[in-house]
């Protein structure tokens, strides 16, 4: 067990074939960009992480207001993964195109604004005010947050909703609008599906699973705001079946985020049907854990002889006949 | 400035009492020196359990021409804690750090008070060697130590020599004064000068909160303290430790334990968010 997890995917930092991928009019110099939440601004791991190496950055979701977030305790450890109710803590907006931004300028990383509301106004006053900033190069549209004007409901819920948010911030911006989509939901086809039509160009998934864990001597939960966004290596199979489903039936690229630990879970999403792919939750184990997901990444085309990243893309073979009968 | 994670050697992992017990971790690069109240973040590299390291004070810190070796003490309180405890000679652990904002010293404070209750010694211990090193012997250095009983009362001998008078109190009453450290205070701080004085503190919070109204009813006094919150990413990201302060505009503010602190100044903390 030891040689296994200590084991580092063989890889160089050299890489023959193509790593760059286009989505929806994004173009990344690879996949492996750092999802919402996980990365803050990218100040935070830039002593540990050549943030020059990475594909991009998906910034700590935004909303017009400054946001303080949730009282503690925020966070809590369940087996695989991690449980957080952080409460969408922000600058706000105006504060990150003023502090924030010059920083991420300097470096040569897709910066992608993930965008917060809790009404469509407020997605539309941050999309239309992100979309004339320099340095920016994509949205990435929250819809896991509660509708107020609807009882708060989340969003993303409702094919509706998600339709109605995609085509409003879609006519105020031509920045790539990436949707990313809540797992917490009976069919997620449907709702990438309508986010497609309304004028997605790419979809991310997925967001947290909704949990709770409780303290039995307390008899308190852990999480101070009772339930928690559930992330890490136990959500992948999740995310995974979500992306291998959803990739499917659109036609727009997919990016696959959900419980990426190495290069071998990014590689499952790619052949999966993700054409890039977010880490998060790893990176707290592992401040440059992107760094060996790149470095892996790049030996699995050299031994594969892949020429490009783009041919590994949606191809999981399904089993045939001659499979099961040699598995027998 | 480039930084990693490294991976370190543990070279030994002693039962003390109860739960309790003192790791050194043998570093493969020689790092500068943790400053005091500064914390790492630790995890066996051999399991996929604990996912998420734990947040450990520097107790002790020795660099010497080309390696480095940094001392924890921690209790059992959970599950990635009691996977530490297991933890043999020889295991491999991740270690990120030195993190966060330590103690600041002010050198021209006559009178150094340090606070330390139940697990907040290590830091405090820390600390104390670092006064008595940088420190000259005509400033005094007073030391508080407070525990639930004698028995988790440790690193006495030490800190004997290295402070001008020790206070015990536990609430047993098996060592030392019976009683919470908020009792000797009063006694502590008769013949300080609010003006001249430096208080240091750490321990669980119902401490520091009894502290912070036994100071503001006994005067002015300059208090710094070391707190804990669960942690995730330990450098600022994540925004999971925060804890409520209130700001310069006195506007009530989260800051991230990990990066803003864990040192705070005691005033500052607001408490009706905890």
């Amino acid at each position: 067990m030891e040689k296994k997890i200590e084991k580092k995917i063989s890889g160089t930092s050299e890489c023959t074939g193509n790593l760059a991928v286009n989505i929806g009019g994004l173009r990344l110099k690879n996949p492996v960009l750092t999802a919402s939440g996980t990365f803050g601004y990218g100040e935070e791991f830039a002593s540990y992480v050549d943030l020059n190496r990475l594909g991009g950055i998906v910034v700590k979701g935004l909303s017009w207001q400054p946001r303080k977030g949730n009282p503690g305790p925020r966070i809590m450890e369940t087996p695989g993964g991690m449980l957080n109710a952080i409460g969408l803590q922000n600058v706000g907006v105006r504060n990150f195109i003023r502090e924030k931004l010059p920083f991420l300028r300097r470096y040569d990383v897709a910066v992608i604004a993930n965008v917060y509301g809790e009404t469509v106004e407020e997605y539309l006053r941050v999309s239309e005010l992100l979309t004339t900033v320099t340095g920016v190069h994509a949205l990435e549209i929250n819809v896991s947050c509660p509708n107020v004007r609807k009882g708060g409901v989340a969003f993303g819920t409702d094919p509706d909703m998600v339709a109605e948010v995609t085509s409003r911030v879609r006519g105020v911006t031509d920045l790539p609008l990436l949707i990313k989509l809540s797992p917490n939901v009976t069919d997620i086809v449907v709702m990438a599906k309508a986010a497609e039509a309304a004028g997605a160009d790419a979809i991310s998934l997925i967001n947290t699973l909704t949990g709770m864990s409780v303290d039995v001597e307390r008899r308190i939960p852990h999480l101070r705001n009772v339930t928690g966004g559930l992330s890490g290596p136990a959500i992948k199979p999740v995310a995974l079946r979500m992306v291998w489903q959803v990739a499917a039936e659109v036609r727009i690229p997919v990016i696959g985020v959900g419980g990426i630990m190495n290069a071998d879970d990014a590689l499952e999403f790619i052949i999966a049907g993700a054409t890039a792919v977010q880490v998060g939750t790893a990176n707290f184990v592992n401040p440059a854990v992107t760094m060996e997901i790149l470095n892996g990444m790049t030996g699995y085309m050299n031994r594969h002889g892949l020429q490009d990243v783009n041919e590994l893309v949606g191809t999981l073979r399904l089993w045939t006949e001659s499979e099961e009968e040699r598995k027998r | 400035m480039k930084r990693e994670i490294m991976v370190g050697t543990v070279a030994f992992n002693r039962r003390l009492g109860d739960r309790l017990y003192h790791m050194a971790v043998r570093l493969p690069d020689l790092i500068p020196d943790p400053h005091p109240g500064q914390f790492v973040m630790i995890r066996p590299t051999s399991s996929e359990w604990p996912l998420l390291s734990r947040p450990f004070s520097i107790y002790r810190f020795s660099g010497t021409k080309d390696r480095a070796t940094l001392e924890i003490l921690y209790r059992v309180v959970g599950r990635g804690t009691e996977i530490m405890s297991f933890l043999k000679s020889g295991s491999r652990v991740s270690v990120l750090g030195p993190l966060g904002r330590g103690f600041l010293v002010d050198e021209n404070c006559n009178c150094h008070i340090l606070i330390a209750g139940g697990m907040g010694i290590a830091p405090i211990s820390y600390l104390a060697d670092h006064l008595r090193a940088i420190l000259p012997s005509e400033k005094d250095i007073i030391a508080c130590l407070g525990a639930r009983s004698g028995f988790d009362l440790f690193g006495l001998e030490h800190f004997r020599k290295l402070v001008c008078s020790l206070n015990l109190v536990t609430e047993d009453g098996t060592m030392g004064v019976c009683g919470l450290l908020t009792d000797i205070l009063p006694g502590v701080l008769r013949d300080c000068d609010p003006e001249r004085t430096a208080i240091y503190a750490c321990g669980p919070m119902g401490m520091l909160r009894s502290l912070a109204d036994s100071l503001s009813a006994e005067g002015n006094w300059k208090c710094q303290v070391a707190v804990e919150e669960r942690m995730a990413c330990g450098v600022g990201a994540c925004l999971g430790c925060v804890l409520p302060v209130i700001d310069g505009r006195g506007r009530v503010v989260h800051k991230s334990v990990c990066k803003e602190g864990p040192v705070f100044k005691l005033q500052e903390i607001w408490w009706e968010g905890k």
